[in-house]
């Protein structure tokens, strides 16, 4: 071998695992540090396929981007949109690593594990414009007195019923309260319909299963101030009794009480069930038709009130408030969030908003049915509660504890929590 | 005094030229080292130390000694999740074993379409067991072919993942199908070490199949089914995605597992610092069952 070659050998021998280790310490080094900062001009969000539509959900916002950089020069606004799964994963690893983003999309009950991160939204949004939204909109984002996002779209889960069943058994009186639901079931299960379809899934939110029956019966998950539970009252214990009959009579199928198949393998898909208070009429019209959906006020027992949400935009600290606030203030204009409410099927969260849906019976039906609805408890250990209480509704709809016994034990396990 | 000159008169033994190797050596190490220590051992410190703290994503941090695990001791949710990952662990590892020994010796002779056979077994390994579980739960419904096929026996045809007696069972099935086709796929490779001609002389000596898998296979296949046995506990102890996608831990947390608890903690309340005690417990747990195992199965090792 001759020197020349040796040497060479032996400085590749030397030089390749160096490289590769100063590689490796930067890659390390890009682990730490976070992004924007109050000087930055650059403003990130986070959202997510709102607009179900992936190139119409970019068509949107890129249109916003645009204009709003047009305004702003010099301004770069990223919006970044992440899957729905596993989204609060990803956001609080982010926030905890100091690389999540300025603006992010999140709905009520996302907002009180998050407010100590979020900038209350009265330090950029404008009078004028809080004045604008609607009680159900502000409200549904206030935590602690203070609003924690600006309100971008409302939606509401009425009661809807499949009217081929209602045909099939010849009714043509829909439900709206508990007992005449009741009544109906009977004779829909002798024709091998199902009255209605609960998920007991303890992964779902009681938002949309549990609480509005809970709700209806003139009960409430908190007791005033949050401190301690109310579901164990005697009108959360009427709910879960009307909710056990249902699945022990067979008027809603067992097996849903403890899985989630996918949509079209369900009895609402296959128009096996008559009324739901859980899925949307967009969840729906893929499978019964949009002729064949009848939207009707929430069930009623002592008052008829339902879920419906709210999306709001919300700004997270450490980053560039004023511009991020401006790029808020400016998504949320009535005129510009049109498009997403619109493009996602929903409803204005502002008065100015107006009627986005002229000649469409369907979507004037469900809007109507927005000042019935409650997006939720907007207190901290609002998760931990459905923790617990979930698995013991599964444990009463079972038929392995009375209603009573379950939501008691329930309180026990949310009240020591909720007093931690 | 003794050993010190030895080792020196060791490391003088060795010329430049080995030295320059072995430091060129560990600088070709250094890389893969360096992000092992960043991304493995790093955050399993911090885990550690985390749990020591009442650190949640909204703030705190601060050290609160062992609260985290008194509170872990008191809590019953923690014991139903042991119990239920302890009972999954008992059932799905020797199914495993057992499902990874009897294929192995179905596949092990080349046949004709042997090697589609071995493929074909394999398949469950590389599926995304989030996929395969969204079928599961078809399977298991309530007059479903699970079902149907075990109400030939005279047992019901409720779906198993209703009840809090047979979810487990049911989850453990899945577990098994999931991952036997990589066992067996280490006891092939070992089973073809094994020297053909000393089951031929057992065949001379009259033994009957069983009685050569007892006393020949099975005591060759002992390195490679301790090897399993401790990477099946392991990821049994942090079976999450089928429990997560089939029951959500449910019938009233008959399924509700230890990773799940984690999650929950971790993702769902963000309370990272009791979400890293459960982690600790994990870990000391996986420990103990690893070291019992050297000990009763991989002693001679």
């Amino acid at each position: 071998m001759s020197r020349t070659t040796y040497r060479s050998s032996r400085l590749r021998a030397v030089a390749v695992p160096a490289v590769a280790t100063v590689l490796a310490a930067g890659a390390l080094a890009g682990c730490g540090g976070s992004g924007g900062g109050a000087d930055s001009k650059t403003v990130t969000m986070w959202t997510y396929p709102v607009i179900f539509d992936e190139a119409k959900n970019k068509e949107y916002w890129d249109g916003l981007v645009k204009a709003f950089e047009k305004k702003h020069a010099g301004v770069t606004v990223k919006v970044e949109t992440f899957p729905w799964a596993n989204r609060d994963t990803a956001l609080a690893t982010a926030i905890a690593s100091g690389k999540g983003p300025d603006v992010v999309y999140l709905i009520p009950d996302q907002l009180p594990k998050y407010a100590k991160n979020i900038v209350p939204a009265d330090d950029y949004m404008p009078a004028d414009a809080k004045k604008d939204y609607t009680d159900f909109a502000l409200e549904s984002v206030t935590v602690g007195g203070k609003a924690l996002g600006a309100p971008v779209l409302t939606s509401a889960n009425p009661l809807i019923c499949d009217k081929r069943v209602f045909d099939a058994i010849g009714e043509t009186a829909y439900p709206t309260t508990w007992a005449e639901l009741e009544a109906l079931a009977p004779k829909l299960k002798k024709k091998g319909y199902y009255a209605t379809s609960y998920s007991g899934d303890t992964q779902q939110t009681l938002n949309m299963t549990f609480y509005p029956l809970l709700w209806q019966a003139g009960g409430d998950v908190f007791a005033e101030g949050g401190k301690k539970t109310a579901f164990n009252s005697a009108e959360g214990v009427k709910a879960l009794t009307y909710l056990k009959k249902l699945v022990a009579a067979g008027y809603t199928d067992k097996d849903l009480v403890t899985t989630t198949p996918k949509l079209e393998q369900t009895p609402v898909a296959k128009g096996k069930v008559a009324c739901t208070w859980q899925n949307t009429p967009a969840d729906v019209e893929p499978f019964w038709g949009k002729e064949n959906i009848v939207v009707k006020p929430p069930l009623k027992d002592a008052k008829s009130v339902g879920y419906g949400t709210v999306g709001a935009l919300s700004l997270l600290k450490g980053g560039n408030t004023e511009l991020a606030g401006d790029w808020i203030n400016f998504a949320a204009e009535a005129k510009n969030a049109a498009g997403l409410e619109k493009g996602a099927g929903y409803f204005p969260a502002r008065t100015s908003g107006g009627d986005l849906y002229p000649g469409d019976a369907l979507q004037k039906a469900v809007g109507a049915t927005l000042p019935t609805m409650t997006a939720g408890p907007l207190e901290e250990k609002a998760r931990e509660v459905m923790g617990v209480l979930a698995p013991e509704i599964q444990a009463a709809l079972l038929g392995k504890k009375s209603p009573k016994e379950a939501l008691d034990a329930a309180a026990k396990a949310a009240d020591a929590m909720a007093s931690r | 005094m003794a050993v010190v000159a030895d080792h020196t008169r060791r490391r003088t033994r060795r010329g430049p030229q080995a030295r320059r190797e072995a430091r060129i050596g560990l600088l070709f190490v250094l890389p893969c080292f360096l992000l092992f220590l960043a991304f493995r051992f790093g955050p399993g410190v911090a885990g550690v130390l985390m749990s020591f703290t009442d650190y949640t994503l909204t703030g705190g941090g601060k050290f609160i000694g062992v609260d985290n695990f008194t509170r872990l001791w008191a809590d019953p949710l923690f014991w139903q999740a042991l119990k239920v990952t302890v009972l999954y662990t008992v059932l799905a590892v020797p199914g495993t074993l057992i499902a990874s020994v009897a294929l192995a010796l179905l596949t092990r002779r080349a046949f004709r379409g042997s090697k589609v056979f071995r493929s074909v077994f394999f398949l469950p390994v590389v599926t995304s067991l989030v996929l395969a579980a969204t079928v599961f739960v078809w399977i298991f419904s309530t007059g479903g072919p699970w079902a149907t096929f075990v109400s030939w026996f005279g047992m019901s045809d409720e779906s198993w993942l209703s009840s809090d007696t047979l979810v487990v069972p049911a989850l453990a099935v899945v577990g098994v199908w999931s991952r036997f086709g990589y066992g067996m796929l280490i006891l092939l490779a070992r089973m073809q070490d094994i020297p053909r001609e000393l089951e031929e002389a057992a065949l001379t000596d009259g033994a009957g199949p069983w009685q050569r898998f007892r006393h020949i296979v099975l005591p060759q296949l002992r390195p490679a089914l301790f090897f399993l046995a401790v990477i099946e506990t392991t990821a049994s102890f942090q079976v999450f995605d089928a429990v997560y996608t089939m029951t959500g831990g449910g019938p009233a947390n008959a399924s509700y597992t230890l990773v799940f608890q984690l999650y929950d903690a971790g993702f769902k309340y963000f309370d990272l610092g009791y979400a890293s005690a459960i982690g600790v417990a994990l870990f000391v747990l996986t420990l103990v069952v690893a070291v019992m195992q050297r000990l009763v199965i991989g002693k001679d090792q």
